[in-house]
């Protein structure tokens, strides 16, 4: 029986895959593939613990709140990286500094 | 044993689709990883005995989000794509800030002395259900707000911005 040890370092894996691809990433959309691997790397640890610290289920409802965020947060993204397409014809990040109001 | 063989069978494949979206430089392709990596987390969830979160993770994750970012991708990127590759220097550091986040997260989990508790038994969706209408009603009833925001947000955001004709006639104004 594995304890939460394998769970909690794949998390960490994942966060700094997820971090990595926002950083070096120029494409907004890209960005926000990072963003999710993130969140998928929080919502994994909430699990792990659930089942192998707390021994209830509040980990795994915490998870599912996690999911119901990531995809508002994925729509109200995307909605604004669309905006942003029509203006500026790009979803280069750098050309960020060319909005004004 | 087994346990061990289908951890890894899930996990290789999450930490593959990372690498793989770093190096990549076809866009549709890291949708595709990202889809790779939703799915095997989801493995991950049936591994744990979180059979209702493993559904909800591919349904609303692999059905909703990335066909969502597919779209994206697809409304957006024309031959101006922007460059994905960072230049050397970037590179340098964002090999720096990571492997230095790597070192200091693995090192601190890795010093932890784990308590065992008891393994929790899988649950079925019902229990989930009273979780989240027992302990779980406050962030419940904010995430049913936040979901109506968003969805009126992003309609609000992503609407078209043609100029429409005012019942006075002559002059244009824009939604």
């Amino acid at each position: 029986m594995m304890g939460p040890m394998p769970y909690v370092i794949l998390s960490v894996l994942l966060l700094v895959l997820g971090l990595a691809i926002v950083i070096s990433k120029r494409n907004a959309i890209v960005m926000l593939i990072g963003v999710e691997f993130i969140l998928n790397a929080a919502a994994l640890n909430l699990v792990a613990f659930s089942r192998h610290g707390a021994g209830d289920l509040s980990g795994q409802t915490a998870a599912l709140f996690v999911i119901v965020i990531a995809s508002a947060e994925a729509v109200v993204a995307l909605a604004i990286f669309l905006n942003f397409y029509h203006r500026i014809a790009t979803v280069d990040i750098d050309r960020g500094d060319q909005l004004r109001g | 044993m087994l346990e061990k063989a289908i951890f890894l069978l899930f996990a290789v494949p999450t930490v593959v689709a990372g690498v793989a979206i770093l190096l990549s430089k076809n866009i549709v392709r890291m949708a595709f990883w990202l889809i790779a990596m939703l799915i095997a987390v989801g493995g991950l969830y049936f591994l744990m005995g979180a059979y209702f979160l493993g559904v909800i993770q591919i349904m609303v994750y692999v059905g909703g989000v990335a066909v969502l970012l597919v779209f994206g991708v697809m409304l957006t990127s024309r031959q101006l794509a922007p460059k994905l590759r960072p230049g050397p220097m970037e590179t340098v550091w964002l090999a720096a800030v990571s492997m230095a986040l790597l070192l200091g997260l693995v090192l601190s989990v890795a010093q932890v002395r784990w308590v065992q508790g008891p393994i929790a038994s899988p649950n079925s969706p019902a229990e989930i259900g009273h979780s989240v209408m027992g302990d779980f009603l406050g962030p419940f009833e904010l995430a049913s707000v936040l979901l109506l925001v968003a969805m009126l947000g992003a309609a609000y955001l992503a609407r078209p911005k043609v100029p429409v004709q005012s019942p006075e006639g002559s002059k244009e104004t824009t939604i």
